[in-house]
């Protein structure tokens, strides 16, 4: 499927970045849209593109305008003009390269008392058996929506709207790095040690961001997570050699 | 080739321009808080502009220069002695080895800058020197600078460099009678220039004309951002939805659910749910990060077209400022 370009609108957020807009609701459609639109842009990048940060229902292209300014080819005397004009010759490329190719990426997770914090209050509040949560937990796939918040951060999608749960009336101070957690329809992962409202309900022994590996998230917008349960003792051996 | 911290004041980090390719792994920009300052202490000494330098918050420093060091000082208004001896900042200076180097805050400003000549051997970290604090990566050991900490200089020196210490090279503190003009600070209300937030027009009209007739006053900040208080800003009853969460920049100034303005900083995050009224102009964040708790600034839009010459000029100037000092050098 192409991009289709014409559905979206353009707002500057900085004299170094524009977002490129599409609509104000989430959207699996709109998601897949923004990931090939992501892809071919990156792969036929304009001059001075420093980066593109994938949102919910937005990709923003972040730029140098003393470089941008200089390319002759696109049309137009602003960096807003000149993105304009780039965008509608996207339009005309081959988008073979930009089919939509998801990653799957396991995510091993232990669902232990010790990890699965708040567990049994959602076993309370949705009265199901623990193995029930975690059972509806695993079976679904969750679609990157962006990676924000902290340094790894995933938002991710595709929570079964059985485990929609309020967030816990008073955050804790420390949410171990790892924690995979729910709040609302929201379902992400914690990279980072920091405190938060979500409801635990387990750990991943996986570092989630690490700056001194080759690509240091270990998820992007686009990606789509598995959680695969695993036992205590996995997720010693697991840990040990990641965190190591 | 180094110096030693001997005291390091309220928060001191290494900078450099930041850092902007993993930003769609919600890596903060980072960098210095005042680019403007931070350019000027490296062109000062020779460097290339966006060299790592050390960022200062308010006074209390002092440092030990382990060999000879050319140095330049740029940004808050800060009394500075070496060996007890009052130096001028805002210029190349000449710093024998074994001098102690000492800042004390006056009255104006919040962030200085500390260039040293050849630049300080930090290891890059996802393509910059510059400290994350919130991730714990980048500068010295991904952390504020400590006291005991001892920082090497790298070895190889520009031209520029080499001619500025050919001149002012001896056994005793010398600088150069020259100097450049920096910020122009002030007890007053600094007007700071926006361009409109995507979000602006959620808000109602006589709130956006309140929000630039009206002072805000910094309340407290870091380097992730500033609470700023005054008029609180609300929405049209039609645009009260929340904001799927989106790019934010440093610069862009959120509106919280009950009104209140959050001007987001060099360490902010990458993105946020907050509705954007506005976004402080490139060159006019300089302005807002030597802003201090009490301070007052006032808002006024001017067009992006006119943002973005500015932003052009400020490049150009530092480039021929970057001639002129490699001028003098050759005097």
């Amino acid at each position: 499927m192409v991009p289709d370009l014409k559905k979206y609108i353009l707002h500057p957020i900085s004299e170094k970045a524009i977002s490129i807009v599409f609509g104000n609701q989430i959207s699996e459609a709109i998601r897949q849209q923004i990931s090939r639109l992501n892809r071919l842009i990156l792969a036929n990048p304009f001059l001075g593109l420093l980066n593109a940060i994938p949102a919910y229902t937005t990709l923003t292209l972040f730029f140098e305008p003393s470089i941008l300014l200089k390319d002759t080819s696109l049309k137009g005397s602003t960096c807003s003009e000149k993105i304009t004009f780039y965008l509608a010759q996207l339009e005309n490329l081959n988008q073979n390269e930009a089919e939509n190719k998801s990653r799957i990426i396991k995510i091993p997770i232990c669902y232990e008392e010790v990890f699965g914090l708040d567990l049994a209050e959602l076993s309370s509040i949705h009265q199901l058996s623990k193995e029930e949560i975690i059972q509806l937990h695993t079976e679904a796939a969750y679609p990157v929506y962006m990676i924000g918040f902290v340094p790894g951060f995933p938002y991710l999608g595709g929570l079964n709207p059985v485990l929609n749960s309020p967030r816990k009336a008073s955050p804790r101070k420390v949410i171990p790095a790892g924690s995979v957690g729910i709040a609302g329809m929201q379902t992400g992962i914690y990279p980072l040690a920091t405190p938060g409202g979500w409801q635990i309900i387990g750990r991943t022994p996986l570092k989630l961001f690490d700056a001194y590996r080759q690509q240091p998230s270990l998820l992007k917008a686009g990606d789509v997570v598995k959680f695969e349960p695993i036992s205590f003792t996995d997720f010693q051996k697991i840990y040990q050699k990641e965190w190591a | 080739m180094g110096l030693k911290i001997i005291k390091p004041g309220l928060l001191s980090t290494i900078q450099d321009a930041g850092r902007t390719a993993y930003l769609d792994q919600a890596v903060a920009i980072s960098g210095a808080m005042d680019q403007f300052s931070f350019s000027l202490a490296n062109l000062l000494v020779g460097n290339d502009e966006n060299e790592a330098v050390i960022e200062f918050t308010f006074g209390g420093i002092e440092i030990l220069a382990q060999s000879d060091l050319l140095i330049a000082f740029v940004g808050a208004q800060e009394f500075i002695t070496i060996n007890e001896m009052s130096v001028p900042s805002h210029r190349p200076v000449f710093v024998p080895a074994q001098s102690t180097l000492k800042i004390s805050h006056q009255n104006q400003g919040k962030f200085s800058y500390l260039a040293i000549a050849g630049g300080l051997d930090i290891p890059l970290v996802l393509e910059s020197r510059s400290t994350f604090l919130t991730a714990n990566f980048g500068g010295f050991k991904g952390r504020a600078l400590q006291k005991g900490d001892e920082l090497t200089t790298q070895e190889s020196l520009s031209e520029t460099s080499k001619n500025l210490l050919k001149k002012l090279k001896g056994t005793q503190v010398n600088f150069t009678n020259w100097s450049i003009p920096t910020h122009q600070f002030s007890a007053q209300t600094q007007f700071i220039r926006i361009i409109k937030g995507p979000e602006l027009e959620w808000f109602d009209n006589l709130a956006i004309a309140d929000f630039v007739s009206e002072p805000y006053q910094i309340t407290d900040g870091n380097r992730m951002g500033v609470h700023l208080s005054g008029k609180l800003v609300q929405r049209k009853k039609s645009h009260l939805q929340e904001l799927l969460s989106t790019a934010v920049v440093p610069g862009t100034i959120q509106v919280s659910g009950n009104g209140a303005l959050i001007l987001l900083m060099a360490d902010c995050q990458t993105t946020g749910g907050y509705p954007r009224i506005g976004k402080v102009i490139e060159v006019d964040l300089p302005k807002c990060a030597q802003l201090k708790t009490g301070d007052q600034l006032q808002f006024e839009f001017i067009s992006l077209k006119e943002a973005e010459k500015l932003y052009l000029e400020r490049s150009k100037d530092l480039q021929k400022l970057k001639a002129s000092v490699q001028f003098k050098s050759m005097e």
